[in-house]
């Protein structure tokens, strides 16, 4: 417990540390949040025509109420703290990549209807945006990581279960 | 098939718990905040006596005075200005860890609830306070510049070191730290034997 607990919080401040250094962000971070803003753009457009978009900024043509997808609401810090956890708890690498590789899309995927959802919710109530956007998404993000690292933990105890019945067997 | 009834549901308690616990907290915001904000106060006044004036509580807000004026956009000395510059702070973007724990640690089946809780209230308020005093002083930084990290005599971490302690506080700990202490507390659980099965021992 003691091992994992020093590993996790290494990886994590290592992780955060470098993902705010000023190249990181221009050349990783910036491009990656635009992306997450194009994909967000291109999953509401079909549905919606009265919404445009341009850069990382999704508007509504009517209303006018707009939101800037901005660095921080991208989930990379979510990533981070799963990383961090995978990394820590002893397993195989190959377990761990996968892990991390599903993870990292099971928390884009909760990002993305996350800024869907703010998009709505804003061009409905402004407080009310700001209350979800401030509070209560950053709990149900890290819920998600959270329920992803249990589903991993018991991924690895049922294929160590596994593997101890047919060596036994 | 046990491990999937343990694992539904907790995550049926929290999502439930999680609605009375934020609404709870938003009402409560603001008496929440008042000892962190008093503590803070102490703290940044007896730290940066030449900066601070005081740090005073408005809500779940806090309102942090400082020893200059303003004028033409400009930190000055008090002298040259009408205004006293001062700026607003949320308190809850620290202080939601409280219902998010409070969610994780109801939803999870144990014997004693009250001292656990207790313990991690205190932890997570810890917490918040430090938190605070991390977006002062990155508020400091942003709005006096120099005036407030080059000060005679008084000891000022580096920017970076404020700036990363402030992203660390806002952007992780609120949701981190209320995850690990329940993590912690429960993990002798029930529901953690029947998740996770035993935790590495070393």
């Amino acid at each position: 417990m003691k091992r994992f607990i020093v590993v996790f919080l290494l990886v994590l401040v290592t992780l955060f540390t470098l993902e705010m250094l000023t190249p990181v962000q221009q050349h990783v971070i910036v491009p990656f949040t635009g992306l997450l803003a194009q994909l967000s753009a291109a999953i509401v457009l079909p549905f919606d025509s009265s919404v445009v978009a341009y850069g990382k900024i999704l508007q509504f043509g009517d209303s006018g109420f707009a939101v800037s997808i901005e660095a921080g609401c991208n989930g990379v810090e979510a990533t981070i703290v799963l990383i961090a956890a995978v990394v820590a708890f002893p397993g195989s690498w190959r377990s761990r990549a996968l892990a991390i590789g599903l993870g990292f899309l099971a928390v884009q995927a909760m990002n993305i209807v996350r800024i869907i959802s703010l998009f709505y919710l804003g061009n409905w109530n402004l407080d009310i945006f700001t209350w979800v956007h401030l509070y209560l998404w950053p709990v149900l993000i890290m819920l998600d990581v959270l329920i992803v690292f249990i589903l991993y933990l018991r991924w690895l105890s049922r294929a160590d279960t596994e593997e101890l019945a047919a060596s036994n067997g | 098939m046990d491990e999937q009834r343990h694992l539904r549901q907790f995550l049926l308690f929290v999502f439930a718990l999680l609605i009375p616990c934020f609404g709870l907290w938003t009402l409560a915001s603001g008496p929440l905040a008042l000892p962190a904000i008093g503590l803070v106060n102490i703290m940044l006044g007896n730290w940066f006596p030449d900066v601070v004036s005081a740090l005073y509580a408005q809500g779940p807000e806090g309102l942090l005075m400082t020893e200059f004026g303003e004028l033409n956009g400009a930190p000055v000395s008090p002298a040259l200005s009408e205004y006293q510059l001062g700026f607003t702070l949320d308190t809850r973007i620290l202080s939601y860890s409280i219902p998010f724990y409070t969610a994780l640690h109801f939803a999870t089946p144990k014997k004693d609830y009250l001292a656990g809780y207790l313990q991690g209230l205190l932890l997570l308020y810890i917490l918040l306070v430090f938190g605070l005093l991390c977006l002062c002083m990155k508020e400091l930084m942003m709005v006096l510049g120099p005036l407030f990290l080059e000060q005679q005599d008084v000891f000022v971490p580096p920017a970076s070191v404020i700036a990363l302690l402030y992203q660390l506080n806002i952007l992780i700990v609120p949701t981190l730290a209320p995850a690990a202490i329940w993590a912690w507390q429960s993990r002798e659980s029930p529901l953690a034997a029947a998740l996770m099965g035993k935790f590495p021992a070393h």
